[in-house]
């Protein structure tokens, strides 16, 4: 007959989940995650605002943290141990190429390419662009509203950028995500289009507005805020801006395990680099497929539970019925 | 390891049961979900056609672990001649619906392990998972094609097992 526990060996896992959220560059405030009321969260559907970038690869963490040893006594002898430097690292590979994805992998701002106005002057960031729109009253998050003229300006299958004009200020720019750094006043009037995080696809156009074919990130278009078509992305090698997110890596065991890497502060501390893997091992002439790599320096925060600096949490969610 | 392999064999009779409540075979009399365990039925002299058949193959045990796991490989075969509807022209298509509902079966890669010898069958402690399936080749036999898929199926040992 079965006994009610058993010993469970070490988790069996197939794959790694990554989930990101935004740190809110102004005030510095991480997104954080907590276990013991988050930690059964289908892994599909994880709790706002933590979005789900699917199955990542090649995930290594490295604890960078040094530590030194006080040596007391003659001959001297350790006496006690000290932690001089408080680091860490990840890296692993993105399996899809999105605007989130791509930013994540850049070092630096990533930038939504505007359609471009007519006639306009070559720019490696993308041309001048075709004036934005302005979204009627009774927009939501799903769907936006546009005068008949502004609808028929977009296409089904197009993406969107919603976001407000530029008028000259410094600082964090974009929102719901801070996607740029503004040292000195600019004279782009798009500028915050261009960086913003709020894009999404189109799934349909009437006469009446644009059916979005997901929720945008920042919701309800915001007041002031404009619509903008983009016809891709684009991120440069240089730049002074890091990108910083809240990381959480989901590995599910075997036996219904849950292990959970947390990172409250992230950032890219790598340039924009790709990994090319032949989908066929024994043909190295055969299509191969362009994957993402993001490196990361973890960044300390301070737990409010005894104000110790950490940079990462670790939890374990063991199986039921294991003994532990 | 019988518990594991029962396990299995419910899992995936109940998930094709979902994905396509069509593919059935008389068995013994009785209409069942179109999957059976070779060895649990009578020797048959030809594999039938458009119906799973799970055989049990390999076995490996690790003993080195708090609980003892074993590894089962399990292989799936399938053949189909195509419908008498379309002179069996279709039988391309029929088997790669085959070969996609097992995909779909197989894809979550676990289930609770289950003891069917007790009635009603009783929940275990463990669950039963396997890797992603390995596809073999098509073979051609006239107009039958058919496909063998290896699947390993691993499980931990429970006291009392």
């Amino acid at each position: 007959m079965a006994s009610t526990w058993f010993s469970a060996p070490a988790p069996v896992a197939q794959r790694v989940r990554a989930y990101f959220a935004p740190v809110n560059r102004v005030s510095q405030t991480p997104v954080l995650f907590d276990p013991s009321q988050q930690g059964q969260f289908n892994l599909d559907a994880p709790p706002s605002p933590w979005i789900s970038l699917g199955w990542i690869q090649d995930f290594v963490r490295k604890p960078a943290s040094k530590s030194s040893v006080l040596l007391a006594g003659i001959p001297a002898s350790p006496l006690e141990q000290v932690r001089e430097t408080l680091q860490a690292q990840v890296s692993f590979q993105f399996l899809s190429w999105t605007k989130l994805t791509m930013a994540l992998a850049t070092g630096s701002q990533h930038m939504n390419v505007l359609a471009a106005a007519s006639g306009a002057t070559l720019s490696a960031d993308g041309a001048q662009a075709v004036p934005a729109v302005i979204p009627l009253s009774g927009s939501t998050g799903t769907s936006i509203l546009l005068a008949s003229s502004d609808a028929a300006k977009f296409s089904p299958g197009s993406i969107v950028a919603v976001d407000a004009d530029y008028t000259g200020q410094t600082g964090f720019v974009g929102n719901p995500v801070g996607g740029a750094y503004v040292r000195q006043a600019l004279t782009d009037v798009d500028y915050i289009r261009r960086v913003t995080f709020n894009v999404v696809l189109v799934a349909q156009v009437a006469p009446t507005g644009l059916t979005l074919a997901a929720p945008l990130p920042g919701g309800s278009p915001a007041t002031g805020a404009k619509v903008q078509a983009v016809t891709g992305f684009v991120d440069r090698e240089g730049g002074s801006f890091y990108q910083e997110w809240s990381a959480l890596f989901a590995m599910q065991g075997s036996q219904g395990e849950r292990i959970f890497f947390h990172y409250p502060r992230l950032q890219t501390m790598s340039g924009a680099e790709e990994a090319v893997n032949p989908l066929n091992a024994k043909n190295n002439n055969s299509q191969s497929r362009v994957l993402l790599k993001g490196q990361f320096l973890a960044l300390p925060v301070s737990d409010s539970l005894d104000g110790e600096r950490v940079v990462c949490y670790r939890s374990f969610l063991p199986a039921p019925n294991a003994l532990v | 390891m019988q518990n594991a392999k029962d396990s299995f064999y419910m899992a995936l009779r109940t998930r094709l049961t979902a994905i396509n409540p069509d593919r059935t075979i008389l068995l013994r009399g009785a209409v069942r979900p179109g999957i059976l365990v070779e060895e649990a039925e009578a020797p048959f002299s030809q594999t039938p056609n458009d119906v799973f058949v799970l055989r049990w193959l390999g076995l490996a045990r690790d003993m080195n672990l708090a609980t003892t796991m074993a590894a089962e490989t399990c292989e799936v075969i399938y053949q189909t001649c195509g419908t008498q509807s379309f002179g069996g022209l279709d039988r391309g298509r029929a088997l790669s619906e085959m070969d996609e509902e097992l995909s779909a079966m197989l894809q979550l890669t676990y289930t609770a392990k289950m003891n069917y010898a007790a009635t009603p069958p009783a929940a275990m402690l463990t669950q039963v998972f396997w890797d992603e399936p390995v596809f073999g080749p098509v073979v051609i036999n006239r107009d039958r094609l058919s496909r063998s898929v290896s699947v390993m199926v691993y499980s931990y040992q429970e006291q009392g097992e």
